[in-house]
Order: C-alpha cells, then structure tokens, then sequence
C-alpha cells in the first residue's frame, strides 16, 4: 500500500469514528453549558466558559449518589452469582464433549436469547407470589443474574477452551483432587478470560434497567439507570443537567472500556461466535 | 455416602455437580417462567389476584383480546418495520464499515475499536443522548440536516406519529452498528488471503472477488450476524423508554414493550404475558437458526 492511499485511508477512518462518536461529544459539550446556551440557534460546537458546577447541581438535585450506589449494590450481585455459578459450569462445558455436554449447552444459548422486557411479566407474578418483592434488590439481582449468566458461561467456556488438558492432567498425577486441580490450575490460567466476562457482566448490571424499573418500586431502592428516567420526565428541557447525569453514570463504562479495549472486544465477539 | 463424597472431589460427580448447579438455577429462574408464562397467559391476573400462585381462569380471552385490540395491528406493524429495519441498516452499516477497516491502513484496528464505545453503553443512556440529538426545535440532527439542504421546516422526530418509530430505529441503529461490524471482521479476517491473490491473478476484479470469494465464504457468520442482529432489536426496550415511551398515542410501540406496558401500567398481566408467549416463540426460532448457523462455523 502506498503512502498515499494509506494516510488517505486513515483520514477516512478518523472521519468516520468522528462522525460516530459524535453523540458522545454532545453529550458532555451539553452537559457544560448554560441553560440559554443549550438553546442557541444555531448550537456552538465548541466550549465555551464550561460550567462545570451542572455536574454538583444535578448530584444532588437528582441524588447521583444514592442512585449509583443501587447500581453498584446490583451489580456487584449480578456478578458474584454470576461469577460463581457460571465459571464452574463453563469449565466443565469446555472440557468434555458428548450429547449430555450437547444438550446443556444448547439450552444454555437458548436462554441467552429471552429478551427481559417479555420474562419480567411470569418473572414479577412469580416473585410476587413467593414473596421475593419484599427484598426488591435482591430480586432484581435473582431476576438479572438469570439473564447474564447464559453469557457469562458461554464466554468462560471460551476461556477454558485455551487451558491445556495436560497441565490438568500433570496436576491430578501429583496427587491433586479434581477439585483441588480445577481452583489450583484451571482457574488461574483461564483468569483473563473470566475476568473480563466478569465485567462486561458488571457493566451490564450496572446499566440494567428493565427488571429494576418493573421490580423495584421503592425510590430509595433504585439504580441509577431509573433516576435518570425519574429526572428526565418532569425535566424535559433541562438538557445540560440531564446531559450531566448521563456522562456521570456512563463515563466509569466508558473508562473501563477504553483502558481494556482489546480485551474486551475479544471477549464479545468470542462469546458471539462460539 | 463415602463414594459419593469422594466422586464429589475426584470423579464424574464433581462435573455433574458444577453443572447441575447452573441448570438448577437457570431452570428456577428463566426455565420455571417460560412455563408459568403460558399459565398466566390463560388466567385473570391483576394486582388483587397478584399474592397467589394460581389466578381466575380466563380461558382463551386474554388471546382474543390481544387479537381484537385496535392497536394489535399498528403493533405488528411496527415490530416488523423497526425489526427488518434495524436489521437491515445494522447489517449493512456494519458490513461496509468492516470491509473499510479490513485494509489493514495504519491504526485501522485501533480506530475500528473505537466504535465499540457506543455498544458497551447502557441502552437507556444511548436512548436519551438520541432523545436530545433528535430534539424537534433544538436538535443537532435537525440542524444539520437542514444545513445539508436535505430538510426545509424542523422535523419532530418524537413528537410525530408519523416519525416517532424511527426516532427509536436511528438510536437502534447507532446502537448495533459496532457490533455487526466486529463480528463480520472477525469472518472477513478468516477467510484465507491466498483465496484473492489466485482470483486476481485470473484477472478478477474487486467487485468480482466480492461476488465470488467474500460473500461465500462469509455465508455462515453473516447468517450468524444477522440472526443476532434480529435477537437483539427483538430484545430493545430500554430506547423505547427513554425516547418516545411508546407514544405518542402507541405510534412507536413495538410487541417487546406492548407486553410491558399491559402488565406494569395497566397491571394487567395475563394479557401481557399473551405477547410475552408469543414474541419469545419467534424469539426461539430466530434463535434455533442462530445455533444452527455457529454450528456450521465452528466445523468449517
């Protein structure tokens, strides 16, 4: 390729991304801007005196924090039971191959794909019968985990897949149990690839919203992704303080996903396709 | 007792317990559902009736509600034009992007990365970043449209019956771009480079080598790629929520959030769960070809 194509194919490139992520940048121009400068016609492209002070504004307007730590709280749920019923499910999945190992796998894939907005309805009546809407969290974590955890094995039994049966093999010769194999060698050497199917699980957790939003009435109790709904109704114009409330729920996603990019690209498309 | 603790630590038994525990878990909490849903389906449910596990019958009334209902046929309508839409937009986006990143110029890897940023963010963030780009009377959209010649009067995107869907569909768009395009690079990356060097030898041109290498061989992931794409749109609720809530008067309401809507605003949920069983059974069978076709890939 010459040096000329190439340096006019990456001008493309850098146009394009520009032209995509165009929505991010208004998004956090907006959310620095005054009240009459949201409405200039036409809209200024550039900063201009940055107000900074929408961001304290709308944390406690809207209770940021409290909405955030709901996430968290989710979240971190999300991915614990996620985490620990999926890995070892995933090993095993990745280790053998049979019509046993076939059908589990298949139902597996089948109930990745339910999508949450038609479950929440048998999901809430069921709950509601056996009395889980008292501790609504906790049955939004139940509710999400059961959404997430057909993913998250189908990604780690991507990552065990990389792991050599020898060094299994060598371990149990040294005297190991299968268990004490699986925590002592398996694991350790699959780490990478389960932590990142870990995050994207807590990315999804922490951005879920259609569970929360039917299962969990008690403001107190609700993540961020429905405080923002909360602000956003009676709110409509408020664009820069909304703005602002995006780019704090979202800019930690975002960070994570720029630090691991690779990894995480990795990760999705291995969980697509495999 | 002792064989089986020991199996538990050392043998079969340690397998079938890790994976049972799985099962068990997803059977409770996706499996026990599916089946209920049907139940409820069939039933009077309403917040009095919510506290048991059996509700009034209803025979089939809630089947022929749905049915009868003057908004069935605009919601049927508009899963199908925002679904085939999406898809379509997605996948083609998607395919072009992947074809110009393949080039392999400087930083093209790095730059294609780049466009993940927008998948890996909540669904409600993405809906309400294109609620405020879309805006009727302030929208950057509008703007710039209308500085390319291409509008003469602002467009109400959400505020239009006649627009309000496709409001949702651009957001949709923007939204599952990135990630059809990812997975239809990884199959352009596999498809043998030596292919192309042999067909241009034998004078074929680009559009040629598109027609006769690329597209055959990438027929397993772009069915794979457009099946997801499918699962995908079927499953998005969250810009349904944050741009248009279904308005105005249901002019975007697609199934997924019709179904919604009956059972948590209406808290009428044997008709809900009615779309609900209906929707995952197409849900289903996009997703048994979707199997189907990674199947294939995985053995080529």
């Amino acid at each position: 390729m010459s040096v000329v194509t190439n340096r006019a194919l990456l001008l493309v490139a850098i146009v394009l991304a520009a032209i995509y992520l165009f929505p991010l940048y208004w998004m956090y121009l907006t959310s620095i801007k005054t009240q009459s400068a949201i409405f200039s016609v036409p809209p200024q492209f550039l900063p201009d005196t940055p107000q900074w002070g929408n961001y304290a504004t709308i944390w406690e307007l809207a209770n940021i924090p409290r909405y955030m730590w709901n996430s968290l709280v989710i979240a971190t749920g999300v991915t614990l039971i996620t985490g620990i019923l999926g890995a070892g499910c995933a090993y095993v999945l990745a280790r053998y191959r049979n019509w046993w190992i076939d059908m589990a796998l298949f139902t597996v894939l089948m109930l990745q794909v339910l999508p949450p907005s038609l479950m929440v309805t048998p999901i809430f009546v069921g709950f509601s019968w056996a009395g889980l809407l008292e501790y609504p969290r906790f049955a939004a974590v139940l509710a999400i985990s059961a959404k997430t955890l057909p993913f998250f094995v189908i990604l780690c039994r991507a990552a065990f897949m990389t792991v050599p049966r020898e060094l299994e093999e060598a371990a149990l010769v040294d005297g190991n149990s299968r268990a004490g194999a699986f925590v002592m060698i398996v694991l350790p050497l699959a780490r990478n690839g389960i932590l990142i199917a870990a995050l994207i699980v807590f990315m999804q957790g922490f951005g879920e919203y259609v569970y929360s939003a039917s299962i969990i009435a008690e403001n107190r109790l609700q993540p961020a992704s429905i405080g923002m709904t909360n602000y956003l109704q009676p709110n409509q114009v408020n664009w820069n303080a909304i703005m602002a409330y995006a780019a704090t729920y979202v800019t930690p996603v975002l960070a994570a996903f720029v630090i691991l990019q690779r990894q995480i690209v990795n990760g999705l498309t291995a969980g697509a396709l495999k | 007792m002792r064989r089986v603790l020991q199996s538990m630590r050392d043998g079969i038994g340690f397998d079938t317990m890790l994976v049972i525990l799985t099962l068990s878990y997803l059977l409770v909490f996706a499996g026990l559902p599916l089946i209920y849903n049907v139940v409820i389906s069939f039933q009077t449910v309403d917040v009095f009736s919510l506290g048991t596990l059996m509700h009034p019958s209803a025979g089939v009334e809630n089947y022929v509600d749905i049915f009868e209902d003057r908004q069935a046929e605009t919601v049927l309508r508009n899963t199908i034009i925002f679904t085939l839409g999406s898809v379509a937009l997605q996948f083609t986006l998607g395919f072009a992007l992947a074809l110009f990143f393949h080039q392999n110029f400087t930083g093209a890897t790095w730059i294609r990365g780049l466009f993940l940023a927008g998948w890996v963010m909540p669904g409600l963030v993405v809906g309400v970043l294109w609620n405020w780009l879309l805006s009727g009377d302030f929208g950057v959209v509008n703007y710039v449209l209308d500085g390319l010649g291409l509008i003469d009067e602002p467009v109400f995107w959400r505020s239009n019956p006649e627009t309000s869907l496709y409001s949702v569909l651009i957001a949709n768009v923007w939204y599952g771009t990135p990630f059809n395009m990812i997975l239809l690079a990884v199959g352009l990356s596999q498809i043998p480079e030596d292919l192309y060097e042999a067909a241009e030898l034998d004078g074929a041109n680009a559009f040629q080598r598109f027609w006769t290498i690329t597209l055959p061989m990438m027929r397993a992931t772009i069915g794979a790629v457009i099946a997801l794409g499918t699962i995908f749109t079927l499953q998005q609720f969250d810009l349904f929520a944050a741009i248009t809530q279904g308005g105005p008067a249901g002019s975007s309401t697609v199934a997924q959030y019709w179904s919604w809507e009956l059972s948590f605003r209406e808290f009428d949920f044997g008709r809900g769960a009615v779309i609900s069983v209906l929707m995952i059974i197409v849900v289903l069978i996009v997703s048994l070809i979707y199997v189907r076709s990674t199947k294939a890939e995985t053995q080529l």
